[in-house]
């Protein structure tokens, strides 16, 4: 016997200044293998096409259907509704800027991120475009993939107490996206250039280590470790530098 | 001059990053504190003449005259530095609890605890350290006196989970921020919080009735 579900979805269009925010709730059989997406998608088919939310690759890849699920932030593709119960509420990721019902803006954020953190690599090198491309060891290839593998779709972010408290923060993303060209050999940054970028209260010092981020995230990226690293060597980086200049 | 062109233009500074040590620091000496704290206070279990033996060579060393306002001191500025990151506006507070409702994730709650037990803490703590503090030497029959005239045991009563509580989150917090707890010790690092708790909590209420039971 199929389960009815019960979704409560957040509905508000900041466009329309006469849409108030609220929950509006659908009913819905449940069929076999039934994700959120697919859920999400029927509603809209067969009851209700004004309804807004993002996805595009419907595989966990792309980022794009992020969303509060029954209070975590998680992908809607990723979530099956045989794991959740018969009452489902669906709300959009704060933090972001709210498009509508439940799609949000996390392409502006991430590229003020990737602005703020030059999330590219920095050499001074001359490429020659008739060498050989350089190799690069095996392991440290990999720990570069395990940390590139972030799909933006923000879930650490909204999960993170310190990111809603204040606006500035960086957010495990963007740290994460630090670590990542610190074990770079090519990025030839010192400590004292990424303290500059993540050495606050706005980067790494601000995290106050309750790992929502590394809870949420639906990649199963290495937060936790890579929060913590980052605070060791930063936190080295300033005691050196309290010791070597003057 | 600097710090006239510092109030326009953001200069990179290295002050989050030694206040962020500090209030580790101060935050792990506390903990040390606490844990001494304990072992002098539950001496009482084995007998009042232990503790008296303890708390007498605390005094001759002028440990508890000295040591006693420092620790007073350390505790105002672990309050200060951790102050930096507790919302203290309405607005703020309500985003907070908003998440942690929202989130049904454990961690996150625990921070609330923090900074919750924190606030009584500041309040209990420094009532408690003030009056033992103006009435050296400490002595296990005062502390009993105290105690069983009633008040003060609720008072303890409620301190005492609060600062475990503070002191066992805390030293899961450092572990977890400062990368020593790696992502595989966690589960492990939760069950030893809890322990902590829990054989702190009982050590406490064991003296507390010891102390009720006291011939004085
Ligand atoms: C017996 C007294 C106390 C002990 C043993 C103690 C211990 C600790 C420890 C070990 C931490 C973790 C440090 C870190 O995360 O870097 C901590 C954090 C904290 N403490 Fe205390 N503490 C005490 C009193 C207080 C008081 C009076 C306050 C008053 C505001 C306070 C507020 C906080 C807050 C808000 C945090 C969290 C900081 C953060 O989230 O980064 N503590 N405490
Ligand atoms: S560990 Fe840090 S970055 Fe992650 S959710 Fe917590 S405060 Fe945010
Ligand atoms: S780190 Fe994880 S949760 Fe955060 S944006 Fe990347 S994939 Fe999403
Ligand atoms: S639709 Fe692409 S991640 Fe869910």
């Amino acid at each position: 016997m199929a389960r009815l579900l019960k979704l409560n979805v957040f509905r508000y269009n900041p466009q329309d200044p006469k849409s108030v925010p609220h929950l509006q709730t659908y009913v819905l059989d449940e069929t076999d293998n039934m994700t959120m997406f697919i859920a999400l998608n029927r509603v809209r088919e067969e009851q209700d096409p004004g309804l807004q939310f993002d996805f595009c690759c419907r595989a966990g890849i792309c980022g794009s259907c992020a969303m509060v699920i029954n209070g975590r932030p998680s992908l809607a593709c990723h979530t099956k509704t045989k794991d959740l119960p018969d009452e489902i509420t669906l709300l959009p990721l704060p933090v972001f800027k709210l498009i509508g019902d439940l799609s949000v803006d996390t392409g502006v954020w991430f590229r003020a991120m990737y602005d703020k953190v030059e999330s590219w690599i920095h050499t001074r090198k001359e490429f020659d475009p008739k060498a050989l491309e350089e190799r690069m060891d095996n392991a440290v290839a990999e720990q570069i993939y395990e940390l590139e593998r972030c799909i933006e779709c923000g879930c650490c972010v909204a999960a993170c107490g310190t990111a809603r408290l204040r606006d500035d923060f960086m957010g495990a993303a963007a740290l994460n996206r630090v670590a990542r060209f610190v074990v770079d050999p090519r990025d030839t940054r010192t400590d004292k250039e990424y303290f500059e970028i993540i050495g606050n209260d706005t980067g790494i010092f601000g995290c106050m280590g309750l790992l929502a981020c590394e809870d949420v995230c639906p990649k199963d990226l290495p937060l936790q470790n890579q929060l913590g690293y980052l605070r060791r060597k930063m936190g080295i980086t300033a005691l050196k530098s309290l010791f070597s200049r003057k | 001059m600097s710090s006239i062109l510092a109030m326009h233009v953001a200069q990179p500074s290295r002050r989050d990053a030694y206040l962020d040590w500090l209030q580790m620091l101060s935050g792990a000496a506390l903990v040390l504190f606490m844990w001494s704290h304990m072992i002098l206070v539950s001496s009482v279990i084995i007998g009042p003449g232990a503790m008296n033996a303890i708390a007498g060579f605390f005094e001759r060393t002028y440990m508890a005259q000295i040591g006693g306002p420092l620790v007073f001191a350390a505790f105002l500025f672990h309050f200060v530095l951790a102050a930096r990151k507790v919302p203290f506006r309405a607005e703020k507070q309500g985003v907070a609890w908003a998440h942690a409702k929202m989130m049904h994730h454990r961690d996150t709650w625990l921070w609330i605890v923090q900074v919750v037990t924190a606030m009584v803490i500041l309040i209990m703590g420094a009532i408690h350290m003030w009056v033992v503090l103006t009435s050296l030497p400490i002595s296990a029959e005062k502390s009993a006196a105290r105690i069983q005239g009633g008040w003060w045991l609720l008072f303890y009563l409620v301190l005492l989970p609060m600062v475990e509580l503070h002191v066992s989150i805390g030293f899961y917090r450092i572990g977890v921020k400062w990368g020593v707890i790696k992502a595989d010790a966690r589960s492990g690092a939760k069950k030893a919080e809890n322990i902590l708790f829990g054989v702190f909590m009982v050590i406490g209420l064991v003296t507390l009735v010891r102390f009720m039971f006291l011939a004085i």
